[in-house]
C-alpha cells in the first residue's frame, strides 16, 4: 500500500475525532456561565433589544441548528467577537495576532530539545552505567520532575537578576515598533524588511522561554530514546554490523538510531500536548503575550467566544500533529505502510 | 495407593473448572486472590499450597524473589524513601510541623521574613511559615493526585480490557472516544471544566480521572489485543469459562504490568499538573498548595526567593521520588536487561 493510501486512511479515521471535539467544544462552551447576549448589549437594555440581540446571535434556533451554524462559522472563519480582550475586535484577528508567538516558542523548543535530545539519548545508550550515562540520566530525571514554572522562576532570578545578562519577560523591548507584517511571524517578517535589530532583540527575548520548555522536552527525550537504543542495541542485527566490520560510529547512526527512533518519535507525538501546557505556563511566567495567556484571561472573564474558539485550535493542532506523527512513522519503518 | 495431598488437590480443580463453577460471593473471591497473590510476590518462602498447585505454569517462585532482589538498586531505594517521607507528611503533619492548619492559612504579621529559628525557611506574604506549608502541602497534593488516578484506573482498565477483547464495533467506538477526550490537552480541559463548574478539589479530582481513563484503556487496550491470541485463552474456554472469567481472571493479571508503572508515572504526572494549576491561580483557594505558594512569592521574588524556592524544591522531590520507582519498577519488570 503507498504512502497516499495510508495517509488518506488516517485522515479519514481523525474525520470522526474531528467532528468529536467540535461537539465537545460546542456543548462546553454552552455550558459556561455568562449570558452573551448581555455582553453585547450595553448598560441599560430594553426587552426588545434583548430579543432582537439574541435573535441576530442565533440563540433562539433550536439547539441542533445552533450546533450547524457554529460549525459553519468554525470554518468560515466567524469565531465571534471578543468581549473581554480589546473589547469588541474579531477573535480572528487577536488569535492570529498572538499564534506566531505561541508557535515560534513550540516550534524552537520542539527542535531544539529533539536534537540535543535524541543525540544525549544515545551518548547515554552507548556509554551505558559509565559516568556520562549517570550525569546525562540524573539531568534528564530531575527534567521530568521539575515545574517548568519554577524553573523559569529560579532562571529569572539568577539570569536576570544576579548576573543581568538576558531580559526577564515579554517578547520584545517596550519602544521596539513592529515589523511590517508580511507573513505575522515576527522573526521572518523583520528579517524580510531588514530590521535585523528585530530579530536579534526577539531572539534574546526567546532565549529563556525556550529553554525552559525546551528542557522539560529534552528530558523526556532523552530517557525515551536512552531505553529504545538500549534495546535495538542489544538486537541480532545490530550484533552482526558490528561482527562484519562496521565502524561502530555508523552501526549505531545508520543501523540502530532509525529503529530506535519510532518510540521517540510517538514520545514527541504525545508531549505535544504537555508541550501546549507547558506553553501556557511558560507564557505566564514570562509574560510572553502568547495564546497562553490569552486563554488564562478569556477563563478569567469568561469571555465565551474566546475559549470555545481556542480550545478548537488546540484540539485541532493536536490532531495534525498526531497526523503528521503518523505520517513520519509511515517515512521512518516502511513496516507499518502495510 | 493413598493419594497424596498434592493429587487431591489437583483432581479437585479438574473438577471445578469441568463444572465451570463461578464463585457466587465475588467481593470475597476478589479479597482472596488478591491477599493470596500478594503473600506469594513478596513473602519470599511462601508456601501456598493451593497456589503453587494451580499457577505451576507461569510462576517459577525463583523469578518473582528476583523480581524483588532486582527492585533493590541503589535509584530505587532512593525513590521508595522519598515515597515513605512523603507518606509521612501526607499522614502525620501534625507531629512533625509546630504549626496547625489554621495557622498555616491564617493572615499573621512577618511579611517575608528571612530564616529564622521559629520559621526555619522564613516566611511568606501574609506570615505563614514556608517550612509549615511545604509539610501540610503534601497532603492536599496526594489528596487529589491518589483518588483521581484510582478513578481513572478502575474504569479505565475494565474499558480497556472489554473494547480489546470484544473487538468490532465495541471496540472502535470506545476507542474513538478516548481519542476524542485525549485531542484536549489535559490542562486545557480541566481549565475549561473549572470555568464552567468552578475551582473545587472534586472537580480536579473528576477532570483528571476522566484524562486518566483514556490514557489507561489505550495501554491497557495494546496488552490485552496481543494476550487475547495466546493459547492460555483458548485452554480456559474449553474448560468452560466464560467471557468475564476469561477477561478478568486470565488475561487481565498478565497484561497489568504497563499499567502499574504507568500509574507511578502518573502520580508524578498528576501533581506536577496541580502545582501548574494551582500556580495559575485556578487551585482550589481551601487548599494548601506548593504551585500557589510560588505564584504569591513570585511578587517579591528579588528580595524574598526562599518563599518561592522552596516549594519548588518540594515538587521537585515528590516527583522524582514518583519516577524513580516507575524508572526502577520498569527496569525490573523488563525481562531483558539480563544483567541488574
Amino acid at each position: 500500500m503507498s504512502m497516499l493510501t495510508y495517509l488518506i486512511r488516517r485522515i479519514l479515521i481523525m474525520i470522526p475525532v474531528l467532528f468529536g471535539v467540535i461537539a465537545i467544544t460546542f456543548f462546553l462552551s454552552r455550558m459556561m456561565p455568562g449570558d452573551p447576549v448581555y455582553s453585547h448589549l450595553g448598560q441599560h437594555w430594553t426587552q426588545e433589544q434583548y430579543d432582537a440581540k439574541a435573535a441576530e446571535l442565533g440563540l433562539n434556533l433550536p439547539i441542533i441548528e445552533q450546533f450547524f451554524r457554529y460549525i459553519g462559522d468554525l470554518f468560515t472563519g466567524n469565531w465571534g467577537t471578543s468581549i473581554s480582550i480589546n473589547e469588541g475586535s474579531e477573535v480572528w484577528d487577536l488569535v492570529w495576532q498572538r499564534f506566531p508567538r505561541t508557535l515560534d516558542l513550540t516550534i524552537f523548543s520542539v527542535l531544539i530539545s529533539g536534537f540535543i535530545g535524541v543525540k544525549t539519548g544515545v551518548l547515554s545508550a552507548r556509554h551505558r552505567n559509565r559516568p556520562k550515562d549517570t550525569v546525562a540520566r540524573g539531568i534528564a530525571l530531575v527534567g521530568v520532575s521539575i515545574p517548568v514554572f519554577w524553573m523559569g522562576i529560579l532562571l529569572q532570578y539568577l539570569l536576570t537578576y544576579q548576573i543581568p545578562i538576558l531580559p526577564s519577560s515579554h517578547f520584545k523591548t517596550a519602544w521596539y515598533p513592529d515589523p511590517e507584517f508580511i507573513t505575522g511571524f515576527r522573526l521572518i517578517d523583520s528579517l524580510i524588511s531588514g530590521q535585523i535589530y528585530l530579530t536579534i532583540d526577539y531572539l534574546i527575548h526567546l532565549i529563556l522561554p525556550v529553554t525552559c520548555l525546551g528542557f522539560i522536552t529534552l528530558a523526556s527525550i532523552t530517557r525515551q530514546t536512552r531505553s529504545s537504543m538500549l534495546e535495538v542495541l542489544e538486537q541480532d542485527y545490530v550484533r552482526t554490523a558490528r561482527a562484519k566490520g562496521c565502524k561502530e560510529k555508523d552501526v549505531v547512526h545508520t543501523h540502530a538510531l532509525k529503529n530506535a527512533l519510532i518510540p521517540t518519535i510517538t514520545v514527541i507525538g504525545l508531549n505535544f500536548s504537555g508541550l501546549l501546557t507547558g506553553a501556557i505556563l511558560t507564557e505566564t511566567t514570562f509574560n510572553f503575550h502568547g495564546i497562553g495567556e490569552m486563554l488564562l484571561a478569556s477563563i478569567v472573564a469568561s469571555d465565551y467566544y474566546v475559549l470555545s474558539a481556542l480550545v478548537f485550535a488546540a484540539a485541532l493542532i493536536f490532531i495534525a500533529i498526531n497526523l503528521l506523527i503518523d505520517l513520519l512513522y509511515g517515512i521512518v519503518d516502511p513496516r507499518i505502510r502495510y | 495407593m493413598k493419594k497424596s495431598h498434592e493429587q487431591e488437590l489437583v483432581e479437585e480443580i479438574r473438577l471445578e473448572e469441568l463444572e465451570g463453577k463461578e464463585n457466587p460471593q465475588v467481593f470475597k473471591g476478589m479479597i482472596k486472590w488478591i491477599s493470596r497473590n500478594l503473600k506469594f510476590l513478596f513473602v519470599p518462602g511462601a508456601k501456598i499450597e493451593d497456589l503453587t498447585v494451580r499457577e505451576t505454569e507461569y510462576e517459577k517462585s525463583i523469578s518473582k524473589r528476583k523480581f524483588i532482589r532486582r527492585l533493590k538498586s541503589t535509584l530505587t531505594i532512593i525513590g521508595i524513601g522519598i515515597i515513605f517521607f512523603i507518606v509521612t507528611l501526607v499522614v502525620f503533619p501534625e507531629w512533625i510541623s509546630p504549626y496547625t492548619r489554621e495557622e498555616l492559612t491564617d493572615f499573621l504579621t512577618g511579611s517575608y521574613s528571612a530564616p529564622s529559628p521559629e520559621h526555619p525557611l522564613g516566611q511568606t506574604e501574609v506570615g505563614r511559615d514556608v517550612l509549615g506549608r511545604l509539610i501540610y502541602g503534601a497532603r492536599d497534593s496526594i489528596t487529589i493526585a491518589l483518588p483521581a488516578i484510582l478513578f481513572a484506573l478502575f474504569f479505565g482498565i475494565i474499558l480497556g480490557v472489554i473494547a480489546a477483547y470484544y473487538g468490532g464495533w465495541v471496540d472502535s467506538v470506545i476507542m474513538r472516544i478516548m481519542d476524542i477526550l485525549l485531542a484536549f490537552p489535559g490542562l486545557i480541559l480541566v481549565l475549561v471544566f473549572i470555568a464552567i463548574w468552578g475551582r473545587r478539589m472534586e472537580y480536579f479530582i473528576l477532570a483528571y480521572g476522566i484524562l486518566g481513563i483514556a490514557g489507561y484503556s489505550r495501554l491497557i487496550r495494546g496488552s490485552v489485543l496481543q494476550a487475547r491470541e495466546l493459547p492460555y485463552v483458548d485452554a480456559a474456554r474449553v474448560a468452560g469459562a466464560g467471557n468475564w472469567r476469561i477477561m478478568f481472571r486470565h488475561i487481565l493479571p498478565n497484561t497489568i504490568q504497563p499499567i502499574i508503572i504507568s500509574f507511578t508515572f502518573d502520580i508524578g504526572g498528576i501533581i506536577l499538573s496541580l502545582a501548574g494549576l494551582s500556580f495559575l491561580g485556578f487551585g482550589d483557594s481551601r487548599l494548601i498548595e506548593w504551585g500557589n505558594d510560588i505564584s504569591t512569592a513570585r511578587a517579591m521574588l528579588y528580595s524574598a526567593p526562599w518563599a518561592a524556592f522552596w516549594p519548588g524544591i518540594m515538587i521537585i522531590i515528590t516527583v522524582l521520588g514518583f519516577m524513580l520507582l516507575g524508572d526502577g519498577l520498569r527496569d525490573a519488570f523488563d525481562p531483558r536487561l539480563r544483567n541488574l
